[in-house]
């Protein structure tokens, strides 16, 4: 290497280092009150969340927020990748934005990074939702949307198969074959996860010729950490829990009947093959064209299957009942301070106002569901799920653990079970190998 | 002037020297500064990056030696995801050669459409990766799909994102989309392939097939090894088709390198972690591209002449 090119790499080397260190200099510092007016920059994701609080900002800063001085700049990402930029913004301590799109998943792994809502009035919320979102004993997310599931099911099927007495002989037969005993078909309402498996069965023409739908279900199979939250359910409804007295419990009975159940489903068909790229939206589908006679899906599901214009193959056929098993995933989506926000102050204004039963009333209005049990009930004309969601949430809601590592703990698991959940691995196996992981999470 | 002033004629001569220099200097001050910024500042950052204890949950970013590195062997999720990587991108990059160059000798010769043709055969290239995830998300959807439901009306009833069947998918449609890439640069390569070669050939009797192998195939060398580079230092980062379909799943069977260093940065919170096995990729790869290189930089017409 001649003398031009070394010094040629040297400068630039050293410019690299240079700038590497003004970048650490330029962000990174603590955050600041600021002047409590101008502008708060908010985070959130598209959807029906985003787009009730996009309308909401809107109210705001054409009315309430002239008052306080304050005008919020809300940014729409992406519903994917909401999170992992804000991770990224977090990790490079930003002041960037103000306000981050959060939720009670991933608040414990965040919380470093955001400020604790010390002094919130929590009273009107479900306290499920705030239970969520605290780490530590603090409060690092206001609630905004609570999310559960329920068995979404084809309420006209279910009907003919109860008024038909040839009908209700085959199932009682089809169901001796699947579960070792018969049983009489019953109203969904009441059903556990036997009822679960044989009317998955009962509904597909793999098992029963004559079923007026393909499957009889569809699964949420797909390696993410949403279906993680669904399949939570059936392990929760035989008992289970990730954890026993601070040991990770999946290595159970309860979680290895979880996870064959999944596997007994998709090696039987009677669900769908595609179920192993299966999340909300191809749900949504499989429900929308009737191939499915039911399926566990997230409340904010049911507005569009009863929409005539979005759903006109079964839109008033599409009735609720609890998750067979009667144990329901709850997580709320929250907004949170960041730490190294500029203009804390202002931000805490605009929480404030978020944290009004009016504030919620404008979302509940615009599309969103509320985590406030008496906003629900009196917006439940809007959406005939809201009383369900409420009694729903109060009756069989649980919570998974909060810790630090929750977040990535959804995440392993699914990477984990997966494979078991569409037959691809011994159930034995991915049991175990999902326990070891979640033990070394919960280890931190 | 400078007759018996030997310094002066020196002089004379370096003052043209020093005006290009400063002038190609100043000329590429963009492209510096593009690099430094863009290339050597993220290089830098992300290096250092791979040997702190950078998470979520402890954004000190302790020094911390090797131990991001030594944790990627810990588990199997990092061999396993190169493991696939690699046998994945052999193989589609191979297909896309092949087709590609099938493809660019049959366009390479007049006929009619061929402008309406040759547009068609560029549309899959000018898709963003995630946006064709996306489409064929919806378009090979069992329930809502066209796909499916064509294949339904012939009698055949397929499921595309079954496990056995989730592979050859991602496969094919890799294969659909970076085909017409390197159809483009092999066929822009025949474009400039000196005719007289082949008439030479044609004299001698040589046949089509004795050509294309003895002539056609040595002169194209460096754009075919061009094309291979491409779509290979592609093919290792693919991510986004592949997550958008079936992230990573079921379990871990289609997690690329891309799919797994995201997953530890921004699922586990671990950057530390990311950035080692983002590192390790570099060092593993970088050998090759002087190899690579090398060849490309080639005439092709080596003794040719």
């Amino acid at each position: 290497m001649d003398r031009r090119s070394f010094c040629a790499l040297g400068v630039a080397s050293l410019t690299a280092a240079m700038l590497a260190g003004c970048s650490t200099a330029s962000s990174g510092s603590a955050g600041a009150d600021g002047p409590g007016t101008g502008t708060v920059k908010m985070v959130a994701w598209p959807g029906p969340e985003g787009d009730a609080m996009a309308k909401v900002v809107k109210a705001y800063n054409g009315g309430q927020g002239k008052q306080d001085g304050i005008t919020v700049d809300l940014v729409l990402l992406s519903r994917q990748d909401t999170f992992s930029k804000e991770s990224a913004l977090m990790a490079s301590k930003s002041d960037n934005q103000d306000i981050y799109w959060t939720a009670s998943y991933n608040v414990g792994q965040y919380a470093p990074s955001l400020d604790a809502l010390d002094g919130t009035d929590t009273s009107n919320y479900f306290p499920v939702a705030v239970d969520g979102l605290k780490y530590k004993g603090k409060l690092y997310g206001l609630p905004l949307d609570v999310s559960n599931h329920f068995l979404l099911y084809r309420k006209d099927l279910i009907d003919a198969l109860l008024a038909d007495s040839a009908a209700k002989a085959d199932y009682e037969q089809i169901s001796k074959t699947v579960l070792g005993t018969a049983r009489a078909p019953k109203d969904p309402q009441s059903w556990d996860l036997d009822d679960f498996k044989a009317m998955s069965a009962y509904f597909s023409k793999s098992a029963n010729p004559k079923s007026p739908t393909q499957y009889g279900t569809i699964l949420q199979a797909k390696n993410l950490l949403y279906n993680t939250m669904i399949w939570n359910d059936v392990l929760w409804g035989y008992g289970g829990n990730w954890q026993v007295d601070g040991k990770a419990g999946l290595d159970s009975d309860a979680g290895k009947k979880a996870v064959q159940l999944y596997a007994d489903i998709y090696k039987n068909k009677w669900t769908t093959p595609d179920s192993s790229q299966a999340e909300f939206p191809e749900t949504q589908a499989a429900l929308q064209s009737g191939n499915v006679a039911f399926a566990i899906q997230w409340s904010a599901a049911f507005a569009s299957l009863n929409d005539p214009k979005q759903s006109p193959a079964v839109a008033g056929k599409i009735a609720i009942a609890p998750v067979p098993g009667g144990k329901t995933h709850v997580h709320a989506l929250s907004v949170s301070l960041n730490k190294y926000s500029k203009n804390k102050a202002a931000a805490k204004k605009w929480l404030g106002y978020l944290a009004t039963p009016a504030a919620m009333t404008e979302y509940a209005q615009s599309g969103g569901i509320p985590a406030m049990p008496e906003v629900l009930a009196a917006q439940k004309a809007i959406n005939p799920a809201y009383a369900q969601v409420s009694s729903s949430i109060a009756k069989n809601g649980y919570s998974e653990p909060v810790f630090p590592k929750t977040f990535e703990a959804y995440s392993k698991l699914a990477e984990d079970l997966s494979g078991a959940w569409v037959g691809q691995t011994p159930v034995n196996d991915a049991v175990k190998t999902a326990n070891t992981d979640l033990q070394a999470l919960l280890d931190g | 002037m400078t007759k018996g002033r030997p310094e002066l004629a020196a002089a004379n001569k370096k003052r043209p020297k020093r005006k290009n220099t400063a002038a190609a200097a100043l000329l590429s001050l963009p492209l510096l500064a593009f690099a430094l910024i863009f290339v050597a500042y993220p290089l830098v950052s992300g290096i250092l990056t791979a040997f702190q204890a950078k998470t979520l949950l402890d954004p000190s970013a302790a020094f911390n030696g090797i131990d991001n590195f030594t944790a990627l062997f810990k588990g199997p999720g990092f061999a396993k995801s190169a493991g696939f990587t690699v046998t994945y991108s052999a193989i589609v990059v191979t297909l896309e050669m092949i087709l590609g160059f099938g493809l660019a000798l049959l366009v390479n010769r007049k006929f009619p459409g061929k402008k309406a043709f040759f547009t068609m055969l560029l549309l899959p290239i000018m898709v963003a990766p995630a946006l064709l995830g996306v489409m064929f998300r919806l378009l090979l959807n069992g329930d809502i799909g066209a796909v499916p439901a064509l294949l339904h009306g012939m009698g055949m009833s397929v499921s595309l994102f079954a496990p056995d069947s989730v592979i050859p998918l991602l496969v094919v449609l890799d294969v659909l989309q970076w085909t017409p890439f390197t159809f483009l640069i092999i066929y822009a390569g025949l474009q400039s392939f000196p005719e007289e070669l082949l008439e030479a050939t044609a004299i001698d009797g040589a046949g089509y097939f004795r050509s294309l192998w003895s002539v056609v195939l040595p002169v194209l060398k460096p754009v075919l090894f061009a094309a291979f580079f491409l779509r290979a230092i592609d093919a290792l980062r693919t991510f986004d088709v592949i997550y958008v379909l079936t992230a990573g799943g079921p379990g871990t069977s289609t997690t690329t390198l891309s799919i797994y260093i995201y997953k530890a940065a921004f699922e586990s919170g671990d950057f530390g972690k990311a950035a080692a096995a983002s590192l390790l990729v570099l060092v593993v790869l970088l050998p090759f591209v002087p190899f690579i290189v090398k060849r490309i930089a080639s005439t092709g017409l080596e003794g040719k002449k």
